[in-house]
């Protein structure tokens, strides 16, 4: 990127920033309300288990690591990807018209011009927590090696969804609004990935490494790290999350410069 | 080769078709329909650099569709498109740039944020050097009385305020040409007459290129010289503003007051009309120019009545505007 356009991407976060925080109280109950709702989820999943030993082989903390992955990748996520999030809606109220009408890439545009901070810190901060609590006692060695191999785990895992996200954007351009296949592929699928993906049918396997491959984003990862038994896939998997999401993400790209030509407005 | 110009531009959308009721939405479900509605169809205009034109026509004529294909947010089905040399919707990135456009009824400033942090923004997209973003912003500034409410923000601002605010946002780039698409919808009297003498003046001082779609049609008649009239998405009037009158406006109407209570005998193509009571003292006669001359009514007139008062009057640009959408008057 040019200097002039990490400046500009600057100027739009700290203007997000400024209007997101222009309620202060509000802006740390959202970031609040949405912490306790995602952590309620997490709290009733955690006594459920304590009744198990383990689930396939996982036992409680490696579970949460699963978890702190899900919550982290998203927090990080939802930072760059809200205005694809959104998307509809800015295709609806006109939005898009206008970003069409400056002169700087629409992408950037969407990416840099909204962020949903309040997402980002509450997913941000239950990902710390289950990750504060779940990292020692799930037994992982941290060497520089694991730290690097985590590290590009976590960013692969955020272009796996982001890739997500921008597919489901480029549709709306067709279909105008997406919301409930993104419910069906994202969130439906999401709900899976909070256990490993060995417990599930084979079709719901499948799904999950190679329709909407959320495998990708926690378990082959933490099976890098946690070695478990029931890894029943290729072990070069455990290496593939930054490729799958780079990957995934070029073809969303090439997808999203493809059905841009096709946008029509949304009339008055 | 103009500054703007429109080829034989068409565009059509693609409309869903519903039955009504549950039954028409689930056949819909099975079977969707479409139906292609023209919404420009075959326009052609240029307009010369410099020019400040007003662009009219009845809602869902075409207006912002058209504006949408020179803004380039729209590629026309057929057709081409050229402004100051780009293609707007094959070069955006460096079109985009040279042009403004208001939408009067979508801003583009945040919504929670103080004026001022909209136009910091703007300046940044922009890339517009410092002395040229001061300079304008200054001057915009004193133009439209701005300076009491620059800090406030945007969501307290009043309708007026908002507009002006939104239409300085879109010039702070010096634009080459702008767009005005209804600038001043639901602004006050005073408001639109400020908005109106600085939409005036930027187009006098700088030479600014502007196209402008507006229901009102003094807006029109106090800023620019040519108009352009579109109806269902086709082109019906391309001149000047006084043209319309000597195009359309060929009824007269003559106000009579006679000194006592009268009955006139009916005169050929003339349509008499009572203003006070039938028999009473007011009358207005209406009639067209080209089969009645003013000088033989009045002297068919004055033989037989005695006349305390009269006026003559011709037709308003807007009862004409209102006719050529009616379809009254021939094309």
């Amino acid at each position: 990127m040019k200097n002039d356009t990490i400046y500009l991407a600057g100027v739009y976060t700290r203007t997000i920033m400024k209007s997101w925080f222009q309620y202060k109280v509000d802006a740390v109950l959202r970031s609040l309300a949405v912490f306790l709702r995602e952590a309620t989820g997490i709290i009733v999943i955690y006594f459920t288990l304590l009744k198990f030993e383990s689930l396939n082989g996982w036992d409680i903390h490696e579970l949460l690591f699963l978890f702190s992955l899900l919550f982290l990748t998203y927090g990080i996520l939802i930072i760059f990807f809200t205005g694809l999030r959104d998307f509809g809606r800015t295709v609806r109220n006109g939005g898009f018209d206008r970003f069409i009408l400056r002169p700087r890439g629409l992408l950037f545009q969407l990416i840099f011009s909204n962020a949903d901070w309040f997402a980002a810190i509450g997913h941000g901060s239950l990902g710390i927590v289950l990750f504060v609590i779940s990292a020692g006692n799930a037994g992982i060695t941290w060497s520089p090696g694991t730290i690097i191999y985590y590290t590009a785990a976590l960013i692969g895992g955020v272009m796996i969804q982001g890739a997500i996200f921008l597919l489901l954007a480029s549709l709306n351009i067709y279909l105008l609004e997406t919301n409930s296949l993104k419910e069906l592929f994202y969130w439906n699928m999401r709900k899976f990935a909070g256990y490993p993906v060995s417990i599930f049918h084979k079709a719901i396997q499948f799904c999950m490494i190679y329709i909407v491959p959320f495998a990708f984003v926690n378990y082959f990862p933490a099976q890098y790290l946690l070695r478990k038994e029931d890894m029943a896939y290729p072990s070069i998997y455990m290496y593939l999350t930054p490729v799958v999401g780079v990957v995934m993400y070029l073809a969303a790209y090439g997808f999203w410069r493809y059905s841009i030509r096709y946008y029509n407005s949304s009339g008055n | 080769m103009s500054f703007i110009e429109v080829n034989e531009v068409s565009k059509a959308f693609r409309v869903s078709k519903r039955s009504a009721g549950i039954p028409g939405m689930l056949a819909n479900l099975v079977v969707p329909k479409y139906e292609k509605k023209q919404a420009v169809d075959n326009i052609s205009f240029s307009i010369e650099q410099g020019e400040m034109v007003g662009f009219i026509g009845p809602n869902g004529a075409g207006k912002s569709t058209t504006i949408k294909m020179l803004s380039g947010i729209l590629y026309p089905d057929t057709g081409s498109v050229r402004v100051n040399g780009y293609i707007p919707y094959r070069q955006r990135k460096e079109y985009v740039g040279s042009i403004g456009v208001v939408f009067g009824q979508k801003s583009q400033l945040q919504w929670d944020l103080p004026v001022i942090d909209s136009f910091e923004l703007l300046k940044a997209i922009y890339r517009v050097p410092d002395e040229i973003y001061q300079t304008n912003l200054k001057r915009f500034i004193e133009m439209l009385d701005m300076s009491g409410f620059i800090n406030q923000p945007v969501r307290q601002l009043s309708l007026g305020q908002r507009m002006r605010a939104d239409i300085v946002a879109a010039l702070l780039h010096s634009p080459r040409i702008v767009f005005f698409d209804e600038p001043t919808i639901g602004v006050d009297v005073v408001g639109k007459e400020t908005i109106r003498n600085f939409i005036c003046e930027l187009n006098a001082r700088d030479k600014v290129t502007m196209l402008f779609t507006t229901h009102d049609m003094q807006d029109i008649e106090k800023t620019c010289k040519r108009l352009i009239i579109i109806d269902k998405g086709a082109k019906v009037y391309d001149g000047f503003i006084s043209g319309i009158r000597e195009a359309y406006g060929t009824t007269r109407q003559v106000d009579v007051e006679f000194v006592e209570d009268c009955t006139v005998k009916p005169i050929e193509h003339v349509e008499i009309k009572e203003l006070d009571a039938p028999g009473g003292r007011k009358k207005r006669f209406l009639f067209e120019s080209r089969e009645m001359q003013i000088d033989s009514l009045m002297s068919s007139l004055l033989a037989d009545y005695a006349i305390r008062d009269l006026t003559v009057s011709e037709p308003e640009i807007e009862g004409l505007i209102r006719k050529i959408y009616n379809g009254e008057v021939a094309r």
